[in-house]
């Protein structure tokens, strides 16, 4: 018994016991959960394992973007709430960042009105739960909105009512897939450009034309793409017919609520993250660019940006994950993301609840990881060298 | 206003023509907004009387608001119980401020004692048992529901936010471990999963028979995703102590938890208080999705009361109302976070 004590004083030995209990106390809680799980499904008469994805589902989905249908197995509804969760998550990041910016700059502004505006829509969707937003503009807003016979027409072709937002849509979608090739391509051509420029400048410090190939490359080339594209096909523009609009696409009223308070909610976020990020710029860079003679627009270019991201970086990334996150908020008003889809309509429907909630998990979890690589590996890029 | 604060304020907003036509546009913007808001908020609104019959002037129907403010408050809380409810929310109110307010040496004591008291006494008010009328957690709602909650999810996401985050610093590899992957998963899944995830998954894994609230399971399921946020909140803390006050602690010979709890923590807290009142803030912003397992907090009985076929149509009331106490709330702790961020900066120069 001494003996024992006395090598529980050794700190080598006292580490690795209480590391072992840990992992035995993790395991014997782990097998105590198993088995009431097993025994719980055998009475309630559930199978377990994933046999139950290629059955047909039977659930109609109201907005898709895969060629699912209610024929379609479970397996085909979870890939269909995927994409979903992600549509609307990449379009509310995009969108919330530049409203965000615009938001953040207009804080940082000398004209006394603008900032103060700006600070008072920071503050006033701050102090709100994201889920009132969804709600106010799912059931307060969109709801409001008048029926499509009277729809408020976005320039006579898209139309917006209390059904959604319907938008013409191409005839022949194969144009449009070459348009966007067209776009990729040539953003590729401008990062080649980019830094064949960079180099060049390092090594003769002479400037390439980089400006105006640029927007040659990124503004110019794909506009024409599209103009092109929207030309060359027919387009099946939303026409009222009796109560409602035929053709086009319906973006559904769910999609629009949850994508505006996505929006506007992580703007008031990023805002603050904007204006950290320049204000964490010291005030000496900004009047050593301005002594040597840079003109302001350059010293907002050159000097405070590049050293702003470095700090907006990583609470960005936060942000991107949290919209990631909080697209699930749209299962509350019932729009067909993966939550809703498969943790809502299809656990129903199977009750292999272990299983599915395993799945919509893992999703969330490998997208997110994803967001953070990728930014990461961003922020690496853009981090400070020191040599 | 002197001639010169005027000079000022029109060299402010019209110095320069770009100025001038900023402030002119920012200001038909305001007006094309805020005048037809504030004349449906309290120019045209009705205020008197009991029925919607009595909301006749075109703006805002506050009388609904008046009408159901018992159940914006308390839910559907037996009304003659509802002292109960009060009398809770007192003794907390009245037991933080006195851990507040206490003197420093005293304070640590008072604050155990408070935590050890009241988060039981607290259910027994509200629950009943023991000479108090017994009313289901069905019956709960309101303002009351939003305010449990996040009291409870925290009592359960402090401690162990507390310990995961000196998990993740520790020397020994497994318990770093542990708390890593602890902390990372629940970071990186939506809250709203969690909820559904806790009121499926726990009367599963649990023993047969063994009931559980579903109030409780929603508490525990957001109390467990708030201690992930609490840990990275209380590792900045942790981080920002210079290793030497560990060091000097266990030269001095105390043990890991003395050295933790008598040197580490009562620093690493103080600088982390900010962070985890952000959190906090978060908490009670994110309480608003047990709505989604028909729990009806604040948001959701306002939300509820907008299927009253007795008030149809009153959205807009419903939702400046409650949406107002979530941003008076909300507002309060993050001045409360940015003061105590401001005393933390003075302290340290």
């Amino acid at each position: 018994m001494t003996r024992a004590f006395a090598l529980l004083n050794d700190k080598r030995v006292r580490d690795v016991v209480y590391q072992a209990a840990l992992l035995l106390g993790l395991v014997a809680l782990t097998v105590f959960f198993v088995r009431n799980a097993s025994e719980n499904m055998v009475k309630a008469g559930i199978a377990s394992g994933f046999d139950f994805l290629w059955r047909n589902s039977g659930i109609d989905v109201p907005f898709v973007l895969t060629g699912y249908t209610r024929s379609s197995t479970v397996l085909d509804l979870f890939w269909a709430g995927v994409a979903n969760t992600m549509l609307v998550t990449v379009v509310a990041m995009v969108l919330a960042t530049a409203l965000g910016f615009l938001v953040g700059i207009a804080r940082l502004s000398s004209h006394w009105l603008l900032s103060t505006v700006a600070g008072a829509y920071i503050e006033f969707v701050r102090n709100i739960p994201l889920l009132f937003f969804v709600l106010f503009w799912y059931f307060g807003v969109i709801a409001a909105l008048p029926a499509p016979r009277d729809s408020v027409s976005l320039f006579g072709v898209a139309f917006l009512n209390n059904r959604g937002l319907t938008i013409p849509l191409p005839e022949a979608p194969v144009t449009f897939r070459w348009a966007v090739a067209a776009i990729l391509l040539s953003w590729i051509a401008q990062a080649l450009v980019a830094a064949w420029a960079r180099r060049r400048k390092e090594r003769t410090g002479q400037d390439a034309p980089v400006l105006a190939i640029g927007l040659g490359l990124v503004v110019v080339l794909p506009a024409l793409a599209v103009t092109w594209a929207s030309l060359a096909t027919g387009w099946d523009v939303p026409v009222l017919r009796g109560f409602n609009y035929r053709g086009g696409f319906v973006v559904i009223p769910e999609f629009v609520a949850l994508l505006a308070a996505l929006v506007t909610y992580t703007a008031g976020f990023i805002a603050e993250i904007v204006r950290g990020g320049i204000q964490a710029v010291p005030r000496g860079q900004t009047e050593a660019a301005a002594a040597l003679g840079l003109r302001p627009g350059r010293i907002l270019r050159l000097v405070t940006i590049p050293q702003a991201l470095r700090v907006m970086i990583p609470p960005l990334t936060n942000q991107y994950l949290n919209v990631l996150k909080n697209s699930s908020f749209g299962a509350a008003i019932a729009y067909p993301d993966v939550v809703s889809l498969f943790m809502g309509s299809a656990l129903n429907n199977t009750g292999q609840a272990i299983e599915i909630i395993a799945m919509t998990l893992a999703v969330y979890l490998v997208i997110g990881l994803a967001v953070s690589a990728f930014m990461n590996w961003y922020n690496a890029r853009i981090a400070l060298v020191t040599r | 206003m002197s001639a010169a604060s005027t000079s000022l304020w029109r060299q402010r907003l019209f110095g320069t023509p770009a100025t001038a036509v900023v402030t002119l546009l920012l200001a038909a913007a305001i007006a094309w907004l805020a005048i037809p808001m504030i004349r449906w908020a309290l120019v045209d609104a009705s205020w008197r009387g009991t029925t919607r019959a009595d909301c006749v002037t075109g703006g805002a129907c506050w009388v609904f608001v008046k009408a159901r403010f018992g159940q914006f408050m308390y839910g559907l809380y037996p009304q003659d119980q509802r002292w109960r409810a009060d009398l809770a929310g007192l003794l907390f109110a009245l037991a933080t401020a006195a851990v507040v307010f206490a003197p420093p040496r005293l304070r640590l004591k008072a604050a155990i004692a408070a935590l050890i008291v009241l988060p039981p006494l607290g259910i027994w008010l509200l629950a009943g048992g023991f000479g108090l009328r017994w009313i289901e957690t069905r019956e709960w709602g309101g303002l009351m529901l939003t305010l449990f909650i996040s009291v409870y999810a925290s009592l359960i996401a402090i401690p162990l936010g507390i310990l995961l985050a000196l998990g993740r610093q520790s020397q020994l590899k497994v318990v770093r471990l542990v708390s890593v992957l602890f902390i990372e998963f629940w970071r990186g899944v939506p809250i709203i999963a969690v909820i559904f995830l806790a009121s499926l998954l726990l009367p599963l894994i649990l023993p047969g028979g063994v009931g559980i609230d579903r109030l409780a399971r929603a508490v525990i399921g957001l109390g467990l995703v708030i201690a992930a946020y609490m840990a990275e909140a209380v590792r900045g803390g942790l981080q920002a102590l210079p290793p030497g006050q560990r060091e000097a602690a266990t030269a001095l010979g105390l043990t890991y938890w003395k050295a933790t709890g008598l040197i580490i923590l009562p620093q690493a807290l103080r600088i982390s208080l900010p962070a985890m009142t952000n959190e906090f803030i978060a908490l009670v912003k994110n309480t608003t999705l047990v709505l989604v397992v028909s729990i009806l907090d604040l948001l959701g009985i306002a939300q509820a009361s907008l299927a009253d076929p007795a008030w149809v149509g009153m959205n807009m009331e419903a939702y400046v109302f409650s949406g107002s106490i979530y941003w008076l709330i909300c507002f309060a702790l993050s001045r409360w976070s940015r003061h105590l961020e401001m005393l933390g900066r003075r302290q340290h120069r």
